[in-house]
């Protein structure tokens, strides 16, 4: 066991930035893409936790104990503080600002490119699934019925995802292309990030308090929780 | 004429709040040709889709044929309500053409001669039928947007809704839409388009709906819905009547919405 602090701690956090940012509905759609792997894991910790012999009660040939359902929560726990505070960031970080500092810190245009687009190829695949399951329905294919007749529905939908997917790559490629993507030499940018001292300070601050942590606890003193 | 399709105080709002209408009350006859217009945003896609339940009204209700659309699959009421969308890329995924346009048809049950027969007949309309057996990629856009319209054609509903046939279509094809529209019409079928071509509007259609911020504000024929006492309200959604009806309106022909109606008033002087 590895112990509660860490993750209670990390999900106090984040909670208090969510409402103090008003974003706590926002980060519900986050939670819920949690749910199958929260799951499985109380699932598979509560029952086949190895070496637990404190039951609550036996169904059949597994038993659930205690010694598995506290280790669940805390690996719960550990996992929703994670997919929380990446909604966090997701949800007050301007993906533009975020990629035009990271160029101007020196980082390679294309890792941005490809950073970049595959952060923002996620809402636009799901908004393009939505029109082709549109589509489709419409043209009386049945997505409600029963999962057999749903099955036949397969090919219909992933069909044009793939195609426009791949017809996309080669209109991106000239667009680029058209913009001077590939030009040599250093890109300068005409909007200026602002950045307060007070937030640059913050910045350093946390930076400063994560090695001190990593140090005190690699070094044994204060065991990472 | 009966009412095909009713819309009873239809009211939507997305689920991220979104307003998209208000208070449309509407009824759709049979054989009518109905144009629908106004600026982008207006409401006029989110409008067409309450007609088929891929959006279901939070407000109001809405018949077909006297039956309440609420709790029926839109699987089921595709057999009625035949909608081809903006864009054809979000429908093709058929090895050949005449398999994409036979998706629908099947889909509802046809087979057989029966199918034959409707995918064909789809395919002439659109003249695509010497392309049945071609790859629908290897069609340019504008022939796979034609090859939707022919997916939903063969579907054969009394009903049928066209979100933007026009766009990115050459004279010829525009033409061709035409035809269709007019065919559909003489044959007892509704036929619904959205459109932003006033001229295209004016010229096929005997009913146009001006949308403006999920509202209905004009609803007639061409000839009124595009007279000079409405140009303030055509304005207030970013439209403007075609050039016929305003070469009409400064030639003090009164109100000539296509070019034959204008072309007949000067003859007339
Ligand atoms: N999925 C959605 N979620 C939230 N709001 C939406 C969604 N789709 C459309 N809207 C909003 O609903 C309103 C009506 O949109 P709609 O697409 O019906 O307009 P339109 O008249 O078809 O416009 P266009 O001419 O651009 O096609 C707009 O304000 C639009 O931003
Ligand atoms: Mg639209």
């Amino acid at each position: 066991m590895r112990g509660w602090s860490g993750p209670l701690g990390m999900l106090a956090i984040v909670l208090a930035i969510a409402l103090a940012a008003r974003l706590g509905r926002a980060m519900r759609p986050y939670l819920l893409a949690t749910l199958p792997l929260v799951i499985s894991i109380l699932l598979v910790n509560t029952f086949l936790y190895p070496g637990a012999t404190d039951r609550i009660l036996t169904l059949g040939p597994v038993s659930a104990t205690w010694t598995g359902l506290a280790e669940a929560l805390q690996a719960t726990a550990r996992v929703v503080a994670f997919a929380l505070s990446v909604a966090l960031l997701a949800l007050t970080t301007a993906i533009d600002d975020l990629l035009d500092d990271l160029e101007h810190r020196g980082l390679g245009r294309r890792t941005i490119f490809v950073i970049g687009s595959a952060i923002r190829t996620v809402p636009r695949m799901i908004e393009r699934a939505g029109e082709i399951v549109d589509a489709q329905r419409a043209r009386g294919l049945d997505t409600e019925g029963s999962v057999w007749r749903r099955a036949r529905g397969v090919v219909p939908l992933a069909g044009p995802m793939v195609l426009s997917a791949l017809s996309e790559v080669e209109e991106r490629t000239m667009a680029l292309e058209a913009r001077a993507f590939s030009a040599p030499g250093r890109r300068t940018t005409l909007r200026p990030l602002p950045d307060r001292p007070a937030e640059r300070a913050l910045r350093w601050g946390l930076f400063l308090a994560a090695v001190v942590l990593v140090g005190l606890s690699v070094s044994g003193r204060f065991p990472l929780p | 004429m009966t009412a095909v399709a009713r819309l009873e105080g239809v009211g939507f709002v997305y689920p991220d709040g979104t307003r998209a209408l208000a208070g449309v009350a509407l009824e759709l006859r049979e054989g009518e040709r109905v144009g629908i217009v106004g600026q982008n945003g207006s409401g006029k896609s989110t409008l067409v889709r309450q007609l088929n339940g891929l959006l279901r009204p939070t407000e109001g209700r809405v018949t077909l044929f006297g039956r309440d659309t609420a709790g029926v699959h839109v699987a089921e009421l595709a057999r009625t309500v035949g909608l081809a969308f903006q864009n054809p890329d979000r429908q093709i995924f058929a090895a050949s053409v005449r398999s994409e346009v036979a998706f629908g048809a099947r889909n509802l049950g046809r087979r057989g001669a029966e199918l034959d027969r409707a995918v064909q007949a789809a395919l002439e309309a659109v003249g695509l039928e010497g392309e049945a057996a071609t790859n629908p990629y290897d069609l340019g856009y504008s022939r796979r947007k034609l090859l939707a319209l022919a997916s939903i054609l063969a579907m054969e509903t009394p009903v049928v809704v066209l979100d933007e046939p026009t766009t990115g279509q050459d004279a010829r094809g525009v033409e061709r839409i035409q035809r269709i529209v007019g065919s559909l019409g003489e044959t007892g079928r509704t036929v619904i388009t959205i459109s932003h071509d006033m001229r295209f509007v004016a010229e096929s259609f005997q009913r146009v709906i001006v949308m403006r911020a999920g509202r209905v504000i004009l609803d007639g024929p061409p000839v009124t819905v595009f007279a000079a006492e409405h140009a303030g309200a055509l304005a207030s959604t970013f439209l403007e009547a075609p050039l016929a009806a305003r070469l009409g309106e400064r030639l003090g022909l009164g109100t000539t919405p296509s070019e034959s109606a204008l072309l007949d008033a000067l003859a007339a002087r």
